[in-house]
């Protein structure tokens, strides 16, 4: 467990050292430029799209950072050679991969929890007080740190066994398909084969369900979110980042290094 | 670099911004002589904006209901009818995020006002609201707006008064509602109901330009009722003294009016050629008086 947190702990430290946390300044910037802006050009809506506007903004830069550096996680160090100094030690093969993996989520949860407090602070400015249905947006953000857990599990899965830039496509790939389970399941008998249909509700369940963490429009209008679904995501994706990473950890342990 | 080229290229600089500044000024005047005219969609299929959007369909709709508000207020400042993108434009808004309350309210306003305010199209008005009620069933806010609909721009007072009904129903409705179904369906249209609602938008509306719009209907509402109030006057007059007047002073002389009487301006009303009292052609009243319909 040390370990893991050894190598967590250097993974965040070279996030940051890599200027990572930059990205809040580009974030300050686009609350502050909505919050004066949206006012002058739109009606009624000044409150939501500061909502709106901002947990995208924490979504996309979120998204970039864990699939860009997710990918990195792995095959910079085989790049560089650092990972044979590493695994030289005593160090297991999976005890690396989670470490790497909770790092960034270390790395990942600091920034979105920055941008969440820019975001509460936007929103005061906009409302002058905040109230209990504020909370909702915490949540939200909650969500998207979970999604973004998974996406790290999944780059850093895929970059276990292909070139970055496949891994960065297979991951992009995975998480727009994971937009669309719903779709997946709803399709018409009429336009797919019932063979066809019924492989592809198989598949919607195995892929990661995406829309699951999608909670914006509920959070920007203020309506509930039921505490049992923020149980049953939580559990959803550290379910889910485990199963990724064990696979991950498999094939990782047998590839040849040399 | 030496210090000169340093120089040079300081001095050189405002020299090409400016050459810049120019030439897009020019560039600008012919590509608006090629756009004129030239409103686009590029896409105007509301699903497919919705699929294309991921999980952004929000913040894609709060982009596109300010492409609405932009578009609805550079075609009313351009004086220009055409507002056909409209209706494809609030569709997609109201596709990306169904929950997007303001849509409904002022979509359905600038969709339902008669030109040269709005798009003249109350038909789909009601349809954008119904929408709105269909996604949000909980609002009673929405049974109001159709009711509005209903009431000013196509006078089915029946349906207007079914409207403001169906929004009672529901716990969380003002007393209002209730009363306001009644009324319409008792008595029609009525200047009273008539303040009662634009009065409402007023009180409740943050926008200043839908405030202003609600403030105009107000005081034409009032002035109405004002004319008509010195209409009996003046046949009380033409009773009394056997002929009609033309003079509001005349009025006040035979002890029917206390002072001369003025519009929510302060501007004095008048009396016509065939003694009916209006507002006097000073008054910017008058003005508003054009392009609003008196009722509404």
């Amino acid at each position: 467990m040390k370990r893991i947190g050894v190598v967590a702990l250097n993974t965040f430290r070279e996030a940051v050292r890599d200027r990572v946390l930059y990205n809040l300044v580009f974030f300050a910037l686009v609350m502050m430029a909505a919050a004066l802006l949206v006012g002058q050009i739109s009606i009624g809506i000044e409150e939501i799209v500061i909502v709106t506007l901002g947990l995208s903004a924490i979504s996309i830069i979120g998204l970039l950072i864990a699939v860009f550096i997710g990918v990195g996680l792995v095959s910079k160090e085989i790049d560089k050679r650092t990972l044979y100094a590493l695994l030289a030690k005593p160090l297991r093969r999976w005890e690396f991969l989670t470490g790497k993996f909770a790092g960034l989520v270390l790395t990942l949860t600091l920034n979105t929890a920055a941008m969440a407090a820019g975001l509460m602070l936007a929103l005061y400015c906009v409302k002058h007080a905040l109230q209990r249905g504020d909370t909702l947006v915490l949540v939200a953000v909650y969500f998207i740190l979970l999604k973004l857990a998974l996406v790290v599990a999944l780059a850093m899965l895929f970059s276990c066994f292909t070139t970055p830039l496949l891994a960065i496509l297979f991951t992009a790939g995975l998480y727009v398909a994971g937009l669309f389970v719903h779709q997946m399941r709803g399709l018409q008998p009429q336009l797919v084969s019932p063979a066809m249909a019924a492989a592809l509700r198989w598949i919607s369940y195995l892929l990661p369900n995406f829309e699951n963490f999608d909670v914006m429009g509920a959070a920007a209008h203020g309506r509930g979110i039921p505490g049992t679904l923020v149980a049953h995501n939580t559990l959803y994706a550290a379910l889910y980042c485990a199963m990724v990473l064990g696979v991950a950890t498999a094939i990782f342990s047998r590839r040849n290094l040399r | 670099m030496n210090l000169k080229t340093m120089v040079a290229l300081i001095l050189l600089l405002p020299l090409g911004f400016a050459g810049v500044w120019n030439l897009q000024k020019r560039i600008d005047v012919q590509q608006s002589a090629l756009e004129a005219e030239d409103d686009q969609m590029m896409l105007r299929s509301s699903k497919l904006v919705k699929v294309m959007s991921l999980e952004y369909a929000p913040l894609v709709a709060d982009i596109y209901w300010t492409r609405v508000v932009q578009y609805f207020g550079n075609k009313h400042a351009g004086q220009q009818l055409d507002l056909r993108l409209l209706w494809p434009l609030l569709d997609i808004t109201t596709t990306l995020d169904p929950q997007l309350m303001p849509v409904y309210h002022f979509g359905s306003m600038f969709l339902s006002d008669a030109p040269p305010r709005g798009a003249g199209r109350p038909d789909l008005a009601v349809q954008l609201i119904e929408r709105g009620v269909r996604a949000n069933p909980e609002h009673w806010r929405l049974y109001y707006d159709l009711g509005f609909v209903y009431y000013f721009d196509m006078k089915d007072y029946l349906k207007a008064s079914a409207a403001f009904y169906e929004g009672s129903k529901n716990p969380k409705a003002l007393i209002w509602m209730k009363v306001m179904a009644a009324k319409i369906a008792a008595e029609g249209s009525s200047v009273g109901t008539s303040l009662f609602l634009w009065q409402d938008v007023y009180n409740t509306t943050r926008d200043p330009q839908v405030k202003e719009n609600a403030l105009t209907h107000l005081q034409l509402l009032r002035a109405q009722e004002d004319c008509k109030q010195i209409d009996g006057l003046a046949e009380q007059y033409r009773q009394r003294f056997g002929r009609r007047t033309t003079r509001i002073t005349e009025l006040v002389q035979a002890g029917l009016l206390q002072g001369t009487p003025v519009d929510p301006l302060g501007y004095p009303y008048i009396l016509s050629e065939d003694g009916k009292a209006e507002l006097n052609s000073e008054s910017p009243l008058m003005e508003k008086q054009v392009l609003v319909s008196p009722q509404k």
